[in-house]
């Protein structure tokens, strides 16, 4: 039995990528940013809504890392990286601005903030659509954390210690997380499941 | 893949690998995947039905058109270029030390107050004349004469109903405004505003003392020049509201958050003008809120009244607070379709012997409980 595993060839060639910039190659450097462009504004787009803001904190995050390649680690997984990185150069702007601003900026604007939203046109029996309208429903009650560790689990593919790279927690939390939201998502999904079996259609 | 033979819905939906299959196949997972289906017809149904969630189901995102990215991406190489060619030699600091990036905050500072001592030590402009006049943008002014309510159509798509004898003034062009990051209308009268989303621009109406501030939304504006309130109530999504006198409303007009009186739908805020008083209820009558989901439906059996809470809750988008382990004794039994939402309280309240408040733009409902009945 083969254990399907995460498309390795993506990942050997970001890795490949990565080596290559480190190594102060130019190309391999716009590729790569090419390649985890959409999914660091997405995930900067979770902590803070001005587009403008993310795109500069994206832009720090590569310039930086061009500037450091001489002390990077080659071996790092660069998706990881990135996401760590831009997270902490969004929490650091975001802890000045609350400073400056005093109580107008409160902890909760630094948090993850995600919605799930289901496109219904995709379904197709009217069965499945409700399931997925409470499958959504049930998603977005996660606490915040929670939803953070399972939209880079379940929506970007990441293992747990990328995971804990990310949100700069322990492996032992991640695992400790993403426990708890299928807890709670496998307690819903049965009465999800049930009530939805229960209507007449 | 033996383990997938007794797979339910839930579990695939689950699955990490059946996931990132649908979400990001290669040639390899599609060829064992398929294989495994030529294997097992009989799951083939369920894996369809998965996938189709699985694809449906996604984290709402704010789209990055494709030309947008380009330039995004275009210009952290051009960056670098610059750099580069700049001696490598110098140390390198971290980004806001750099001396452009110094002066451009000092200017920031400056210009930020300088603005700040002019809105300070402006005359206090708060009827819609002085407000209009004192923008320095081209703005239009469209003012309804008619008896009819009349929609206009903005260029970003929002539409505004102005009620009869009510004016509004906008800028001709959004982005003509400074920092392009602002939607900014004047309005005197009544007017009901439906906003077309754009996170980037928030969207503020000027009406008299009060300032709303959204990012998309509709909601409905009351402000005449003769009247002795000034109100704004929401229709769908979320506001805020601040006074124009609030020493803070700079921050809180320029903060990426929704600062100030936050209202939800079914809520509205009255401003008092002679006590400049900020006060947040819930509006006269409110209706449904408009659900993606399934349509509200008031029939309850011998239900636990947080059923019938939670039902209600949902359908109007307000919180109603009661005292779950008290009142879950009671069961209640009733038809409450076509019934306003008050109605629907009296109802309630009247069958398990509890009273109920509007406070604050919440339900508050206080009750003993039916544990002696």
């Amino acid at each position: 039995m083969k254990a399907l595993t995460r498309s390795d060839l993506y990942f050997e060639e970001e890795q490949k990528l990565w080596r290559e910039m480190l190594a102060g190659d130019v190309t391999a450097y716009e590729h790569l940013i090419n390649r985890t462009y959409d999914l660091l504004f997405h995930y900067g787009t979770k902590f803070n809504s001005d587009r403008e803001l993310i795109k500069d904190c994206i832009q720090d995050v590569f310039l930086g890392v061009w500037e450091k390649r001489d002390a990077l680690n080659h071996e790092i997984p660069p998706k990881p990286y990135l996401l760590a990185s831009l997270r902490r150069r969004l929490h650091r702007l975001a802890s000045r601005l609350r400073m400056d601003c005093m109580d107008y900026y409160n902890e909760s604007d630094i948090v993850f903030d995600l919605e799930f939203s289901a496109e219904y046109q995709l379904i197709e029996s009217e069965n499945d659509r409700l399931l997925a309208s409470r499958m959504t429903e049930m998603l977005n009650e996660l606490p915040k954390r929670q939803k953070e560790a399972v939209f880079l689990r379940f929506y970007n593919d990441m293992e747990r210690e990328e995971i804990a790279m990310v949100m700069d927690i322990q492996p032992q939390s991640v695992s400790n997380l993403l426990q708890e939201a299928f807890k709670f998502i496998k307690s819903h999904w049965k009465t999800i499941i049930s009530v939805v079996l229960a209507l007449p259609f | 893949m033996d383990r997938y033979n007794d797979f339910s819905l839930g579990e695939f939906v689950w699955d990490k690998s059946f996931r990132s299959w649908v979400l990001n196949p290669t040639r390899e997972d599609d060829e064992t995947w398929q294989n495994w289906l030529v294997a097992h017809p009989e799951k083939r149904e369920m894996v369809a039905r998965a996938r189709q969630l699985v694809l449906a189901i996604r984290p709402s995102n704010s789209p990055l058109p494709n030309p947008e990215k380009r330039m995004a991406v275009e210009r952290i190489v051009e960056r670098l270029e610059t750099r580069n060619l700049e001696n490598t030699e110098t140390v390198h600091l971290p980004w806001y030390a750099g001396r452009a990036v110094r002066i451009a905050a000092m200017l920031v500072l400056f210009a930020g107050l300088g603005w700040l001592f002019w809105l300070r030590h402006q005359p206090k402009a708060l009827d819609y004349d002085q407000l209009v006049a004192a923008t320095n943008v081209e703005m239009r002014e469209i003012a309804n004469t008619t008896a009819q309510p009349l929609t206009i159509s903005l260029e970003d798509g929002s539409r505004i109903t102005l009620d009869p004898g009510s004016k509004m003034s906008y800028p001709a062009h959004f982005n003509g405004t400074k920092r392009g990051g602002r939607r900014e209308v004047f309005l005197s009268g009544k007017a009901f505003f439906d906003i077309a989303k754009d996170p980037s621009k928030p969207f503020f109406v000027y009406a008299n003392e009060l300032v709303t501030k959204v990012l998309g939304t509709s909601f409905t504006v009351r402000s005449f020049a003769d009247e002795r309130e000034v109100s704004v109530a929401v229709k769908t999504g979320k506001v805020a509201v601040f006074s124009r006198e609030d020493p803070d409303a700079t921050e809180k007009q320029s903060s990426r958050e929704l600062t100030g009186v936050v209202i939800e739908p079914n809520q509205q805020v009255v401003f008092i003008r002679k006590t400049v008083k900020i006060i947040k209820s819930l509006v006269p009558e409110p209706e449904v809120v408009e659900n993606t989901g399934t349509a509200p439906h008031f029939e309850f059996d011998d239900a636990p009244v947080s059923a019938v809470f939670n039902a209600l809750q949902n359908a109007y988008g307000i919180d109603i607070i009661y005292d779950k382990n008290i009142m879950d004794e009671c069961p209640i039994t009733a038809t409450l379709t076509e019934m306003s939402l008050y109605e629907k309280l009296d109802l309630i309240c009247k069958a398990v012997g509890a009273s109920y408040k509007s406070i604050d733009g919440r339900i508050v409902v206080e009750g003993k409980g039916c544990k002696n009945n």
